[in-house]
């Protein structure tokens, strides 16, 4: 068969221009240096990555380039990468990216992310791919700009739906896809009627519950790969809950998708030390503890919620300015308070007052001096933050503050500040996107956050690839406080340090019992006894557990096979 | 291209753009841009539109460049150029547009009186894309003697041993082509076609294969619905963009070039 062959004749116009005009008419040198250069840009063979060479700041895994090659070479452009948490999708999806603009295969980009991952990914692409990548904010960046990062939710709703219609996209990708595994959704809806002639779906568990999520998510990447939605539920019960069952259907989907297991990539995970260092309040600390508690029997003078003598706990666990702090806004937030009310305040200021040392910064300062090294030390509150910046000063330890709500550059200066000059980062927030800390392999959790996947994202920061020592994690419980329940559940009950990253991402989304913070409050909060407390923490104990089993099972089952679990 | 090959085409780029190099050490470079310069690759136009209006004085960036960062005393801020970092390939693309169309002229060195005729050249480069869900390019140059229809390959190569000169040298006077030059760009690019049909294609084969398959999986996907949908026509639609076959020729530059007999045989 003949392949078409097309002529660009836009030179032509301007040499027959030039003919007419007597020039104007190039350098020689500038001519030659041109041949140069479209030697060394031409690409020669079908096969083989050119990205590598672009990147050589980039140092890819082995396994992050042979996906990048497998989608490239194999898959022809469309593919599911569902490596675990940790391995890196978002290396693969550059890597994959960069090959086809080098190539000319792609020019147009649209790459849907959550809200929250936007920046981030627009910032990754620019910075280590050297994609000019925007985060979308204005409507005319659609039709501008060749490579647009914006959340689905943006996207779906007009004007932009219609605008990103009337775009002729070369390449989508999508981050955190099995959020699309439900066919009867807007979301759903709006990535079919996309024009996907390359698409990478990006998601670490690809298959949750029913195989009819996989079904979808398939379907939108290469409808009939797994037939139509008749056959396949005539084939596959529509709740068989495991892929495994079925050598036929799981070869099927492996076509399409790529998954490395952590242990398949043959990276050394370096080990999690967790140390328990128990806190001993002096006695000012506890009268101020315990009077913060007493208010929870006292009534309802203290109008607001449950929830901030809680808070008012755990801040007693931290620091006297973090209690001191929230209780100049409970008082300030009243518009006209009650005698009474300013009475109870004043006297707990009072209390405050009385406190004269922190024994947590002093057991944190002696550990950081034992240390000798760079620390990282965690804390919820900024009053605590700010606190120990002074304290650690007075007494000669340098430290830089780290804050979530820092621009972009700031962070990245406070990391270069702690890798160069400072032992101590003070950080309020995990989340800090990106950054990487890895040089450093102490963390002290000064207090414990009760979103067990923060504390995830905590040890995260410098648990990741590119550690090379052990992770040493100090956490900090003062006795006889909510706290060492707290932790208690946390590392004695479900062994959350110990855990690799990513699984516990695997766990909570397994039990889908929406938030975990809710819970403690409720059992802390509500429990009217001892005995009740105790019985509840038992039980999100169990349901945990629960939840950790059936992943094991899952991962054994999977263990003789393919890629697949 | 290696880092050092990248300081080398730097320093040519500049230097042809008829730029100062202030300083030129191993690993860096400082170039004073020249205002054309500082136009092509700033990306300024208000400070220019402005300085223009007003009448002020022009004041063209200096920019440095690391092409090796380790051989660079610390004090040394520029720009790190690597093969992928988007400033060389602004500056290939730019060397592309400034040397699109050139005419030169054979400086032989005949003496005497004597008058030497100069023949007419066309010369063309050109890129070759075989384009699927996958692509591979190559690179040809073409030269085609516009009197006798002469077609010679490498001719880039040929030339590269030719001393040239813009401007026609004494006792030279040059023939009148008797293809027009512009019948010269359609000659060739029938040549270039008739060559391509003689290749192997399967490349092309194995695509229509794939979209094949592609496309049976859609249809069966869609056959138990009456009505289709806008999804199936946008998938095929892609389908089609994804896989089908094509041929691209492209010219990167080209021009005439007077040169006397001997100097290509």
């Amino acid at each position: 068969m003949t392949v078409e062959i097309d002529f660009d004749p836009s030179w032509l116009d301007g040499f027959d221009q030039r003919i007419s005009n007597d020039g104007p008419w190039g350098n020689w040198e500038l001519y030659k240096l041109a041949i140069e250069v479209e030697k060394h840009t031409v690409i020669e063979d079908f096969e083989g990555l050119q990205a590598p060479k672009h990147l050589p700041q980039l140092t890819p895994l082995p396994h992050q380039i042979e996906v990048a090659k497998q989608v490239v070479e194999n898959m022809n452009g469309k593919a599911i990468l569902a490596d675990e948490v940790g391995l890196g999708k978002t290396i693969e999806a550059g890597l994959i990216l960069k090959e086809y603009m080098i190539r000319g295969l792609v020019k147009k980009v649209l790459i849907l992310v959550p809200a929250s991952l936007v920046s981030q990914w627009a910032n990754e692409l620019n910075s280590k791919f050297y994609i000019p990548a925007i985060a979308q904010k204005k409507s005319y960046v659609w039709e501008q700009c060749d490579v647009v990062v914006s959340s689905i939710d943006t996207a779906k709703r007009n004007p932009h739906r219609d605008i990103i219609y009337n775009q002729d996209y070369d390449l989508i990708i999508i981050d955190e896809a099995h959020k699309l595994k439900n066919n009867k959704t807007k979301n759903y809806e709006f990535v079919q009627n996309l024009k996907k002639k390359f698409c990478l779906l990006l998601t670490a568990t690809p298959i949750q519950n029913r195989i009819g999520e996989i079904f979808n998510l398939v379907s939108l990447l290469k409808p009939g790969h797994l037939g139509n939605e008749s056959v396949f539920y005539e084939n596959y019960k529509k709740d068989s809950r495991s892929l495994n069952d079925d050598e036929h259907l799981k070869e099927l989907v492996n076509k399409v998708m790529i998954r490395n297991r952590r242990a398949d990539t043959g990276i050394e995970w370096t080990k999690r030390k967790v140390e328990t260092v128990p806190i001993h309040f002096s006695k000012e600390e506890r009268d101020l503890y315990d009077s913060v508690t007493a208010m929870i029997g006292e009534g309802d003078w203290l109008s607001s919620s449950q929830f901030s003598v809680m808070t008012l706990q755990r801040e007693a666990c931290s620091s006297r300015e973090a209690v001191f702090l929230t209780l100049r806004n409970m008082l300030q937030k009243q518009e006209s308070p009650t005698e009474y009310f300013q009475d109870q305040i004043n006297k707990l200021i009072e209390k405050v007052n009385a406190v004269q040392t922190n024994s947590k910064a002093e057991k944190a300062l002696e550990l950081i001096k034992k240390i000798d090294d760079k620390v990282i030390i965690f804390t919820e509150y900024r009053a605590t933050q700010m606190y120990l910046q002074w304290y650690l000063k007075q007494n000669g330890i340098t430290s830089v503050p780290f804050r979530g709500g820092f621009k972009r550059g700031k962070k990245d200066w406070m990391r270069e500040l702690f890798e160069k000059h400072a032992q101590v980062l003070i950080a309020t927030e995990a989340g800090g996107e990106g950054i990487n800390l890895q040089f450093c392999n102490h963390i002290i959790n000064f207090d414990l956050p009760w979103n067990p996947m923060r504390l995830e994202q905590r040890i995260g920061r410098i648990h990741r690839l590119g550690q090379e020592k052990d992770v040493m994690i100090y956490n900090f419980a003062t006795k006889d406080t909510v706290e060492e329940h707290i932790l208690k559940l946390l590392h004695e009950k479900i062994s959350l340090f110990e855990k690799v990253i990513g699984d516990l991402d695997d766990i909570l989304t397994k039990l889908d019992f929406g938030n975990f913070e809710d819970y403690l409050v409720d059992i802390f909060g509500h429990s009217a006894s001892e005995g009740e407390m105790k019985v509840k923490l038992d039980n999100l104990t169990s349901m945990i557990q629960f939840a950790e089993e059936m992943k094991e099972d899952g991962v054994r089952a999977a263990a003789g096979n393919s890629s697949i679990s | 291209m290696q880092q050092q090959e990248i300081h080398q085409f730097l320093e040519k780029y500049f230097l042809a753009n008829g730029c100062e190099i202030i300083e030129n050490k191993d690993g860096y470079m400082t170039v004073q841009l020249t205002i054309e310069l500082d136009k092509e690759l700033m990306n300024r136009p208000f400070y220019w539109h402005y300085v223009e209006k007003i009448g002020g004085e022009p004041n063209p960036m200096k920019l440095t460049f690391i092409t090796d960062q380790q051989s660079v005393p610390d004090d040394v801020k520029g720009e790190i150029i690597h093969f992928g970092s988007p400033r060389l390939h602004q500056i290939f693309q730019s060397t592309k547009n400034l040397a699109g169309y050139i005419r030169l002229y054979e400086n032989h060195q005949a003496g005497g009186g004597q008058q030497v005729p100069l023949r007419p050249w066309l010369g063309l480069n050109v890129k070759i894309s075989y384009q699927c869900d996958r692509k591979r390019d190559i690179f040809k140059s073409l030269g085609l003697q516009l009197i006798n229809g002469q077609v010679v390959e490498n001719f880039h190569d040929h030339l590269l041993n030719v001393n040239l000169t813009p401007k026609i040298p004494d006792y030279s006077f040059t023939l009148s082509p008797l293809i027009m030059p512009k019948s010269g760009v359609f000659r060739i690019e029938n040549l270039l076609k008739q060559e391509i049909v003689q290749e192997d294609h399967q490349w092309a084969d194995e695509a229509r294969e794939r979209w094949q398959k592609d496309l049976q999986l859609l249809e069966h996907f869609y056959e138990d619905l009456e009505e289709k949908g806008e999804s199936y026509d946008i998938e095929k639609k892609a389908l089609q963009e994804q896989y089908e076959p094509k041929i691209k020729i492209s010219i990167i530059n080209g021009g005439m070039f007077y040169l006397t007999e001997k100097a290509v045989v």
